[in-house]
């Protein structure tokens, strides 16, 4: 298990030096697909070089990290590419104890015909390597490395969280929490199944009557909460002041700059009268938070699968995406592989996706540098290219409910009068 | 034929009975010429000749001896700057009412106060004739003269295209390097200049001045016939070169000269050696009555008036008491010379980076940190790591 690994660590290392050191780093690095304004690495530059001539670096329209990411640079920023490739490995070494606890959680409480539903241990020996690979090896996240997003960070940190909730220690994962809602706001969303896992591992059922349910929730917000305030007022005393709440906060919610990327605001609100703006802002915004709570309802018995989930949501619809945050849910991928087999739409979702990340340059350079398209072009593109990964989502989804009602009914479905019967999703 | 002869002998000995007037009437008055400068103002007439945006780096160049001439002390009034001016507010401009002379745009030259006096299609072969010579139509304004006088030293560059005995004028018309010569011959025998020092950067520049031959003239060019001038960077944000190689490397060397500067011509024909420059500046200065090594740079460059401090009265009525008084004066003079504090902090005249400071984070912040991260790592793994610590 050692060795696969660290071939693909090797391989991944060497992917990523090469592309470093060569010309194509900085045409990566412009890239609107792999950057955004939020993380883009030389924002980060420039941020830092305010601040060493005396001015604020959250003063102008340049810089959107928070403050713990400059503490973070500000002496490691010769050596920046080293840190982004720690942060993809730490992420992608985070999935050897995931998959045992999964595994031990499913053994038992199923029909015997289900048993090729079921996932041999061997099998599931080499889904961490796969996890891995399709993490480093991931297009997208070679692209964000090199471009040296801070995206790679934010993966990190979420993939701590993951890691300490499937630990089951409440602490770390509501700190890990706290520090990637602290990063985007939008992991708080992440807060539901990490609950709900914890829960689950403490065997509490998720009844509102019974206190020990909410004493648990009590504590374990207080906790989330405790630490984001924390952290919030350690980036207070850092910069002594408080406009990094405007200009990360309120940046990320109230969508100022209309850069194209592949996300679904820069089109709509380029467009948008400033009558209607702030209504049209609540609305895209809310569409990421809803629906954290019919997923858990759904999905209370799967934490797990509802972090996914989640996660998907949130790089579908959030302000900024990048390609980035799609490598974080896609490297999730082969832990279900064996939805395979219910899966319906996976070759037109893999061809659309393929076709959008290859039409995705030749539209822009069309669009900017040829003039002979325009943005429709582009937005086209970048609908598409969502609808795709809402497909690829749902279908999961479907795929998941399906095995488990499978689970529970059995595998070939039978009417009461013995006859052979078909699932129909209405 | 005789009353013709008549009236030349008569004209020769008008000529030889004034000229004892015109150059002075004793030996001592040729000497002190000879050995001190004796200006009395400063003039400066910087053209360029050229328009079109990729011939930004010549509105750069003239840009960048103006702001060093106004720097120094000669007042918009002396200067006559002629300038296609369509650069700042150029479409293709992506800095708008800037032109930059450094890479990375740090020194805007174009600031809130040049006034151009000859601009856009003004700028003619016959413009700068004229200003030369002074033979303006009388409805000229006088910022658009040049009323030098035979007391005024004056500094001409030139910057543009140009070629073997030619400069081109915004891309439509020649100044031959004879009908220069003519001009500054017509300039000195109708007394319009003192001492004149002539800077051209443009390829091939040395072929311009070959033809001078009126007295007091200096002459330094970018490169020699046969030769062209290169330019030194582009900018890629603006996307053309900004600058000359010799105009970048005199504007460097003039960055470090301030009014009380010592410095003399001697420097300014070491500027930009053929290693920086790749093409071999030029100079003549044979024309000129001084020794170069004389002529402070601030004698052309800038406009500093000689002025002798002295506290004793000198009494100028009465004509017979004058030597006695002057050469007492004198002595007294030397002994205790006095000085004016310098009215402008040279400190600030002179270029100076500004020392770049760190940011580093404060104390209390680092300290805040890492006690929570050990906190939290000795709440996970146990407190029976603390005893391995300490």
């Amino acid at each position: 298990m050692a060795a696969p690994l660290t071939l693909v660590l090797i391989l991944s290392v060497t992917i990523r030096a090469v592309l470093f050191r060569s010309s194509l780093a900085e045409l990566i690095s412009e890239r609107v697909e792999v950057v955004s304004p939020l993380n883009a690495w030389k924002r980060v530059v420039e941020g830092l070089a305010l601040l060493d001539l005396g001015v604020s670096p959250y003063s102008g329209d340049v810089f959107h990290e928070t403050p713990l990411v400059i503490y973070l640079f500000h002496f490691v920023v010769d050596y920046a590419e080293i840190v982004f490739m720690v942060s993809t490995f730490e992420f992608s070494g985070k999935y050897n104890l995931f998959i045992k606890q999964k595994y031990a959680l499913e053994a038992d409480r199923y029909p015997h015909d289900c048993l090729e539903l079921m996932r041999s241990p061997k099998e599931m020996h080499y889904i961490p390597l796969k996890v891995a690979m399709f993490y480093l090896l991931n297009p997208f996240t070679i692209l964000s490395c090199v471009a040296k997003s801070t995206c790679g960070l934010n993966n990190a940190v979420m993939a701590l969280f993951i890691l300490s909730t499937l630990k089951g220690s409440a602490l770390l994962s509501a700190i890990f929490l706290a520090l990637a809602t602290y990063q985007s706001i939008y992991p708080l969303t992440l807060f539901a199944p990490g609950l709900l896992f914890l829960l689950q591992r403490l065997y509490i059922p998720v009844n509102p009557c019974r206190s020990r349910f909410w004493f648990f929730t009590v504590q374990y917000s207080v906790m989330f909460i405790g630490s984001l305030l924390v952290i919030v007022c350690l980036s207070f005393f850092l910069l002594g002041s408080w406009d990094f709440i405007p200009s990360v906060y309120g940046f990320i919610l109230s969508v100022p700059d209309l850069t194209p990327n592949i996300g679904l605001f820069w089109y709509f609100f380029a467009e948008m009268f400033e009558h209607f703006r702030f209504f049209f802002i609540c609305v895209f915004q809310i569409n990421v938070f809803f629906y954290t709570i019919p997923l858990s309802v759904k999905l209370k018995e799967h934490p797990v699968f509802l972090i996914f989930m989640q996660i998907a949501i949130i790089s579908i619809f959030k302000s900024y995406p990048t390609v980035g945050d799609i490598a974080l849910y896609m490297a999730f991928l082969p832990v279900w592989s064996h939805l395979y087999r219910f899966l319906r739409n996976i070759f037109l979702v893999s061809c659309v996706l393929l076709a959008c990340t290859a039409l995705f340059p030749v539209l822009w350079h069309l669009w900017i540098y040829a003039g002979s398209a325009n943005s429709n072009f582009y937005y086209a593109i970048t609908l598409l290219f969502n609808v795709g990964q809402i497909l690829l989502v749902s279908d999961y989804f479907y795929a998941y409910l399906r095995r488990e009602h499978h689970l529970s009914q059995g595998l070939y479905l039978r009417r009461k009068d013995g006859s052979e019967a078909t699932l129909v999703l209405k | 034929m005789a009353k013709f002869l008549f009236v030349t002998i008569c004209t020769v000995a008008n000529l030889f009975a004034f000229l004892p007037v015109i150059h002075g009437n004793n030996f001592e008055t040729k000497a002190t010429q000879f050995f001190s400068s004796g200006h009395t103002n400063n003039w400066a007439v910087l053209v360029c000749t050229s328009r079109f945006w990729f011939n930004y780096r010549h509105v750069a160049n003239v840009l960048s001896v103006y702001r060093s001439v106004k720097r120094l002390g000669i007042p918009d009034s002396h200067i006559v700057l002629m300038l296609a001016d369509d650069m700042a507010c150029n479409h293709r401009n992506p800095k708008p009412a800037t032109v930059f002379s450094h890479k990375n745009m740090e020194l805007n030259v174009y600031g809130d106060d040049v006034e151009v006096d000859y601009r856009g299609y003004e700028v003619t072969v016959e413009n700068f004739l004229r200003v030369l010579t002074g033979r303006l139509p009388p409805s000229t304004p006088r910022s658009k003269r040049l009323l030098s006088d035979d007391r005024s030293n004056i500094l001409i560059y030139l910057t543009g295209h140009g070629g073997n005995g030619f400069l081109k004028f915004q891309d439509s018309e020649e100044i031959s390097n004879v009908e220069l010569a003519d001009a500054f011959e017509q300039m000195w025998q109708k007394r319009r200049y003192n001492e004149l020092l002539f800077i051209i950067d443009t390829c091939q520049g040395a072929s311009m001045y070959e033809r001078f031959y009126s007295p007091n003239i200096m002459a330094l060019a970018s490169s020699q016939v046969g030769e062209d001038s290169l330019s030194h960077q582009p900018d890629l944000a603006i996307g053309v070169h900004l600058m000359d190689r010799y105009t970048f490397y005199l504007l460097e060397f003039l960055e470090d000269i301030h009014p009380a500067s010592q410095a003399n011509m001697n420097d300014l024909f070491k500027v930009c050696p053929k290693s920086q420059c790749v093409s071999t500046p030029g100079h003549r200065t044979d024309l000129f009555l001084r020794d170069p090594g004389s002529v402070l740079i601030t004698d052309f460059f800038g406009s500093v008036r000689k002025v002798e401090i002295t506290r004793e009265a000198i009494n100028l009525t009465n004509p017979t008491e004058l030597p006695q008084d002057l050469t007492s004066l004198r002595n007294e003079l030397k002994s205790e010379a006095l000085f004016y504090v310098d009215q402008l902090p040279v400190a600030d005249i002179i270029h100076q980076k500004p020392k770049q400071k760190d940011w580093h984070p404060p104390d209390g912040f680092i300290l805040g940190l890492w006690s929570l991260i050990l906190l939290v790592f000795f709440k996970t793994y146990g407190i029976k790591h603390l005893k391995h610590i300490f």
